[in-house]
């Protein structure tokens, strides 16, 4: 059965003042998915997230969550949001802040509560005042306040700021764990190679228009960077020279750079033919930042011909 | 939301400082009138005796009231306009305003419950100091006050007009220039409102460009008919001095009037502060 999309955006208009944020934007996330916004600081990911929430106003176009209007609070069943910036009472603790929280918001428990803390590894946190915590601490007991329980879908704005490796690995985790359990997840972050890692599709925006989307598979492309892995790295990297390729030795084999990627399968062949031992053989792919640089500066290029 | 709003305004050190505050004035009151209670004028010139020997534990009760009176309402004053001043603007400006307007509620109730906290705050406090000036007096000057829902309906009036203007300059200018405006027309009004009970003794006696100022001031800031209602509320029914009384800030009566557009009034500026907290993008 085709799935209904849980966002939908369409024909988006947003300013402020003379400041065009998001233009002719339209955006369609389907449920389950961990979804990106990717862009250049003032793209206007942030606005979009809170048009989503219904906490900006937008000027036109239609915005659906679950099909309801954001305009209306019943949209926002359900659905969760972290800001990049928020501060909470320095007096309260965890536990005071998710009582609050279920107040109005009536979807989880203490008991999911400290299910998720333990999970990102902050339950011994819950009787501490935010503020007598660390950063990265106020970051994981943020999380987990937006994240318990079954939400239909979550917002993250830099979702791993102040995190360190650990607490990050955590926050992939639960992410991935939000998707396999149904959530929707969209993340909007700078930090490309955590996106890269956790996130199946991306959009990226730039100047408040929609320059790209896509699975982040399809829109890397090959780059024409070959990588033997091999052990005799100084033999591999003499008998390719030699062969003509322009290569250089790196920790675990030699990279070299290939005319075009279609010229991989003759490579193939000469690396057998070296006869010397290799144990992988690979086409590199661009990252996610690679991605990110080529298609910003496409959009600019095109941005300066139209200007 | 509103539960949220109250919870984080009591642990707040202002709250607690009023809170405090109010206990040493009641205690320092019990103490002024436990003495006072005590004492036996001398009359000095036989002249005089007549007059004071009329005079009766009711009269003890006013004078004590209003006394109290102006003392009481300048601290619950400063205090709703210094948490009136600070509630929106610190939940927007800590960035997390955005987080509960996340949530599946209304704008509208976000903003009624955020600001309506202080003015409920504030009405608590007030309740127990002037219940406090009410019973301390009446157990030393025993006497009965003129109209109990009238003290209560009139504070509330009055708590909402200050707390109407202060939330709407707090959403329009500074912290700081929200309290100071406030606290101005506060002063301002208070003067006036003197002035047009004083006025009220002379009629007609008055020049007419400050009977015009007076109704202005009166008309552009009606919190203080709520406050001398508060006090005629309070007052000794069975006092023997009822004349003159505009010269210790006491109205003669508060018209319904009054207080109806003091009402009128704060609804008017909670709206405009809605309209303004609606337009705003966070």
């Amino acid at each position: 059965m085709k799935k209904e999309p849980l966002v939908q955006v369409s024909k988006l208009f947003k300013s402020y003042r003379k400041v065009q944020a998001l233009r002719e934007f339209s955006l369609f996330v389907k449920p389950g998915m961990i979804f990106s916004l990717l862009g250049p600081n003032g793209a206007g990911k942030t606005t979009l997230m809170k048009i989503l929430l219904g906490i900006v106003k937008y000027d036109s176009g239609t915005v659906h969550i679950l099909n309801l209007p954001v305009s209306s609070p019943l949209s926002r069943r359900g659905v969760r949001y972290l800001p990049e910036y928020i501060t909470f009472p320095s007096w309260a603790t965890p536990k005071v802040l998710m009582r609050q929280l279920e107040r109005i918001r009536h979807e989880s428990s203490m008991h999911d509560f400290i299910h998720r803390c333990t999970e990102l590894d902050c339950v011994d946190l819950m009787n501490r005042p935010m503020g007598k915590m660390s950063r990265g601490q106020k970051q994981r007991v943020a999380l987990s306040l937006v994240t318990t329980g079954q939400p239909a879908l979550v917002l993250l704005d830099e979702p791993s700021t102040g995190l360190d490796p650990g607490g990050r690995i955590m926050v992939r985790n639960l992410i991935k764990g939000l998707a396999s359990n149904g959530s929707t997840v969209l993340i909007n972050s700078h930090l490309l190679g955590e996106v890269e890692l956790v996130c199946d599709t991306a959009a990226f925006i730039n100047k408040g228009r929609l320059i790209a989307e896509g699975g982040i598979d399809s829109l890397s492309k090959q780059t024409g960077l070959a990588f033997v892995e091999t052990e005799q790295t100084a033999e591999m990297h003499k008998a390719l020279e030699n062969a003509g390729y322009s290569c250089r030795t790196e920790d675990k084999g030699v990279l070299i750079q290939l005319a075009a990627p279609s010229a991989f399968r003759k490579f193939n062949e000469i690396v057998l033919t070296t006869g010397i031992v290799f144990t992988a053989l690979s086409l590199k792919r661009e990252s996610l930042e690679d991605v990110f640089l080529r298609i910003m500066e496409h959009s600019n290029v095109e941005d300066d011909i139209v200007s | 939301m509103f539960l949220n709003g109250i919870e984080q305004l009591l642990r707040r050190k202002i709250v607690l400082t009023a809170f405090i505050a109010t206990v040493v004035f009641l205690g320092f009151y019990w103490w002024g009138v436990s003495a006072a209670s005590s004492v036996e004028f001398d009359l000095g010139n036989d002249s005089d005796a007549p007059v004071m020997s009329m005079l009766g534990p009711a009269d003890a009760a006013l004078a004590a009231i209003i006394t109290a009176g102006p003392l009481a309402a300048t601290l619950l004053t400063a205090l709703i306009i210094v948490i009136g001043s600070t509630m929106l603007p610190e939940e927007i400006g800590q960035g997390r305003m955005p987080f509960w307007l996340s949530l599946p509620q209304s704008r509208l109730k976000v903003f009624l419950s955020t600001s309506l906290a202080p003015l409920a705050v504030s009405f608590a406090l007030s309740v127990i100091l002037f219940a406090g000036i009410f019973i301390i007096t009446r157990i030393y000057f025993p006497f009965s006050p003129r109209s109990i829902p009238l003290v209560l309906i009139s504070m509330l009036i009055w708590l909402a007009a200050v707390w109407a203007s202060v939330t709407l300059l707090s959403l329009i200018v500074k912290k700081v220039a929200s309290m100071l405006i406030t606290f101005f027309l506060a002063a301002v009004a208070s003067m006036f409102g003197g002035i047009y009970e004083i006025m009220q003794m002379f009629p007609g006696d008055a020049p007419d460009a400050l009977v015009t100022v007076t109704r202005v001031i009166m008309y552009v800031f009606p919190a203080d008919r709520g406050y001398r209602g508060v006090i005629y509320g309070l007052i000794p029914k069975e006092a023997v001095i009822t004349e003159n009384l505009a010269f210790f800030g006491v109205t003669a009566n508060v018209p319904p009037v009054h207080l109806i557009y003091a009402v009128c009034w704060s609804i008017v500026l909670l709206g405009l502060c809605y309209w303004k907290f609606r337009s705003m993008d966070f």
